[in-house]
């Protein structure tokens, strides 16, 4: 099974008609089918398919492409490899490593092994943490150093939404983007416009 | 910017003119990228950061300097200067055919008398040898060519030019408008910006098509830029020589004839030193550039710089102060939204020191800014995942508003451009050292502007309103200014009334140089106004046998 039918099917809540120590080999096959991706050169594979289904998770496949589907992952990795700096770059990785943790410490396995609902629950719990940092780090009169996983799912969140609303699928399927408008006007009904119009 | 127009005007006046550039050439079909698509860009957009750290530190501060357009930029590295401790200064350059005309801001607004007659009002400085009468027809001039497009307000303070039709304003700025016309009356009048962008088909060139970016290049020609509309026509004469690659060194002086005989030009691919002669000179490389040229030109006579007997020669720098104003949520237009990327946003006219006296600052600023909804970028903050915060992000976030003061500059000695002969750029060219720092005045501005940008929002019932009042260094509004000013007395002033040197009679200098305040408006059609005068005032001279 593929692995993208297999993330399809566990976004939309389906449950698989499989004992759950399959369901896992199921999964792993599917992250392994990674025959048209280049490897990853900054995150080894397991950080690579971890980021990979945190973004999937982020910006789903719905009826328009998903993050996996545009190769957010391979943007991630090449920010991390060739625009990061080297505290940027210590802190993602850090904070990759540390979704593990929470999620051993939470359910006794890695992010990727974990179920869809599992996974929400630590996706919220990680935004909750990024909105008291910014909350605290805006009262404060110095910011103390952030906590590895908070400065890291903020970078997640930009680089992720980046990479897909930057895609040309995301860019012109889900946001119909249009290279040349023509024309400008400047007070248009909302349901019947196409393209907010805002540049990329 | 002016460079093209001195092009144009001398060739079209009967004149061979050679243009020398510093930089490469600019060729349209090749070099404009303003349609290329995000998703074709390495970054993404967020553009090469690390050649950016080590090439364009300085030049990728700026906003319209981003992963497609900084090759529209200088290399820092090669293009050194130095500044005053204490004081930084940004000098944002382009260094290629066309200059900073490819990557300008595009608006265009006419000075008035109060603006003229300001340093004589205040006692400041040294007064304009020239008043709006003088210049009006070369505005209308001017315009005639570049084609302008905006709305006629019939402002004392910030005359109308020949328009062409105005951009729309999108909703959540009519809404200002109109709220503000109940609230302030006519004193605070919010109009759509004044730009060198067509809105309909202009002399060859065609209008806008709403693709966004113009500082990315324009291959329909909509916006002005010496490389779309004045340097085709200074070609079209067939007196034009325009030769790229070639750094000015100096400007050549026979102190006999008391005349300017050429200029010394360094060839950038070859290092070889060229001379080339002319029956005169027109400086148009930017107020920091050409005096640079004339720091370099000195002789044992001008021992501080070619035509600078009266001293002021690189002193009385200015450059607007910028970066004070709020945003916020305005409300209304839920289910309503602006289609197209416009490129050009809203200006408030200057209303401080119009009608009354403001008892804490002289002179005043204008407002850019405008309305928007914020698109898919506000998800980063959110917390939101799946299905149903993917949709979430299809409609765009509530109606802001942004005010963005731009203010004058008050003209001060003691801000001054001087050579650093240890400091060399990568041609062996010695570089600048600046001294350039705010007054009090310009920094009481600043301040004004975040206070009446939110008085402004809390009127017309905003919310979240977030006033700021950033401390930027001079150079940031790259309108940098005055340091070969115009005078009635070559004793405090470097260039008569039509920007020929009061030393050297058949030398001009008609770029922000000339300056002698600043006012708050975007000075570069005031530039162009001035060189198509001093051009013509030049060739009229030289009919007369007086050049």
């Amino acid at each position: 099974m593929e692995r993208r039918e297999v993330l399809r099917m566990l976004a939309t809540g389906a449950v698989l008609q499989l004992a759950p120590h399959k369901m896992l080999v199921v999964m792993r096959e599917a992250r392994a089918f990674l025959a048209n991706e280049s490897a990853p050169r900054t995150l080894n594979a397991h950080q690579y398919a971890t980021v990979k289904e945190m973004a999937e998770m982020i910006l789903p496949a719905t009826e328009t492409p998903g993050a996996s589907d545009v190769g957010a992952g391979e943007f991630i990795d090449l920010i991390l490899t060739e625009w990061s700096d080297e505290g940027e770059r210590t802190r993602f990785v850090a904070g990759l490593d540390d979704v593990d943790t929470r999620s051993k410490r939470l359910f006794g396995k890695d992010f990727v092994d974990c179920s869809t609902v599992q996974q929400a629950e630590i996706l919220v719990a990680l935004g909750e943490k990024m909105a008291e940092d910014t909350e605290r780090l805006r009262n404060q009169a110095f910011a103390n150093a952030e906590s590895p996983d908070a400065g890291f799912y903020s970078m997640l969140r930009r680089l992720t939404l980046t990479a897909y609303y930057t895609s040309e699928a995301g860019a012109t399927q889900e946001l119909h983007f249009e290279i040349i408008p023509g024309d400008f006007k400047g007070c248009e009904p909302l349901p019947t416009v196409k393209e907010t119009g805002k540049r990329p | 910017m002016t460079g093209g127009w001195a092009a144009k005007e001398l060739t079209e006046k009967g004149l061979r003119t050679l243009v020398l550039e510093a930089g490469r050439p600019t060729v349209p079909e090749q070099d404009y990228v303003e349609h290329v698509p995000v998703w074709e860009m390495k970054f993404r957009g967020l553009g090469d950061r690390r050649r950016q750290s080590a090439e364009q530190p300085i030049q990728s501060t700026c906003y319209a300097c981003d992963e497609w357009s900084a090759k529209f930029f200088v290399s820092d590295k090669e293009n050194p200067y130095t500044t005053a401790a204490g004081k930084p200064f940004r000098w944002i350059r382009g260094r290629q055919v066309g200059g900073r005309s490819i990557t300008w801001g595009r608006q265009s607004y006419r000075w008035s008398d109060l603006d003229f007659e300001g340093n004589l009002r205040d006692g400041i400085a040294i007064d304009w040898p020239i008043r709006y009468a003088d210049l009006a027809p070369w505005y209308d001039y001017v315009e005639d060519f570049i084609g302008i497009s905006g709305e006629a307000l019939g402002l004392p303070q910030l005359p109308d030019s020949k328009f062409l039709p105005p951009m729309q304003l999108n909703c959540g700025e009519t809404f200002v408008r109109d709220e503000l016309a109940k609230h302030f009356g006519g004193e605070r009048v919010l109009t759509i910006g004044r730009a060198a962008i067509l809105t309909q088909d202009h002399r060859g060139r065609a209008a806008c098509h709403y693709c966004g970016p113009c500082e990315r290049g324009c291959i329909t020609r909509s916006y002005f830029s010496s490389v779309n509309a004045t340097l085709p026509a200074a070609e079209k004469t067939g007196r034009m020589t325009l030769r790229p690659y070639s750094v000015v060194h100096s400007v050549s002086f026979d102190a006999k004839t008391r005349r300017a005989t050429g200029v010394r030009v360094i060839d950038s691919r070859t290092r070889a030193t060229v001379e080339f002669r002319a029956k005169a000179v027109f400086l148009c490389a930017s107020a920091l550039e050409s005096v640079r040229i004339l720091f370099n030109s000195a002789t044992p006579e001008f021992s501080n710089g070619l035509a600078n007997s009266s001293g002021e020669l690189g002193h009385n720098l200015m450059d607007h102060v910028k970066a004070g104003g709020a945003d916020a949520i305005i409300p209304g237009n839920e289910d309503r939204i602006d289609v197209g990327r416009r490129p050009n946003g809203v200006y408030m006219p200057r209303f401080r020191n119009v009608k009354t006296k403001h008892p804490d600052f002289l002179r005043g600023y204008g407002f850019q800014g405008g309305g928007y909804r914020p698109g898919w970028e506000r998800g980063i903050a959110q917390t939101g995942f799946g299905p149903d915060f993917k949709k979430s992000l299809r409609r765009p976030g509530p109606w802001r508003f942004s005010f963005y003061g731009f203010g004058e500059c008050l003209p001060n000695h003691n801000n001054f451009a001087e050579l650093d002969k240890e400091a060399v750029d990568a041609w062996g060219v010695p570089t600048l050292k600046i001294h350039c720092s705010w007054s009090a005045n310009e920094l009481a501005l600043r301040k004004d502007m975040a206070i009446a940008a939110a008085e402004m929002l809390a009127a017309v019932g905003a919310r979240s309103i977030e006033p700021f009042a950033t401390d930027e260094p001079p150079g940031f509004a790259i309108h940098e200014m005055g340091t070969a000013r115009m005078g009635r007395d070559p004793k405090t002033s470097v260039l008569n009334s039509f920007n020929q040197a009061h030393d050297v009679k058949n030398l001009f200098i008609t770029d922000g140089g000339a300056m002698v305040s600043s006012s708050c408006v975007n000075p570069s059609l005031t530039y162009m106004a001035l060189t198509a005068r001093a051009c013509d005032y030049a060739v009229q001279q030289m009919k007369k046998g007086e050049l």
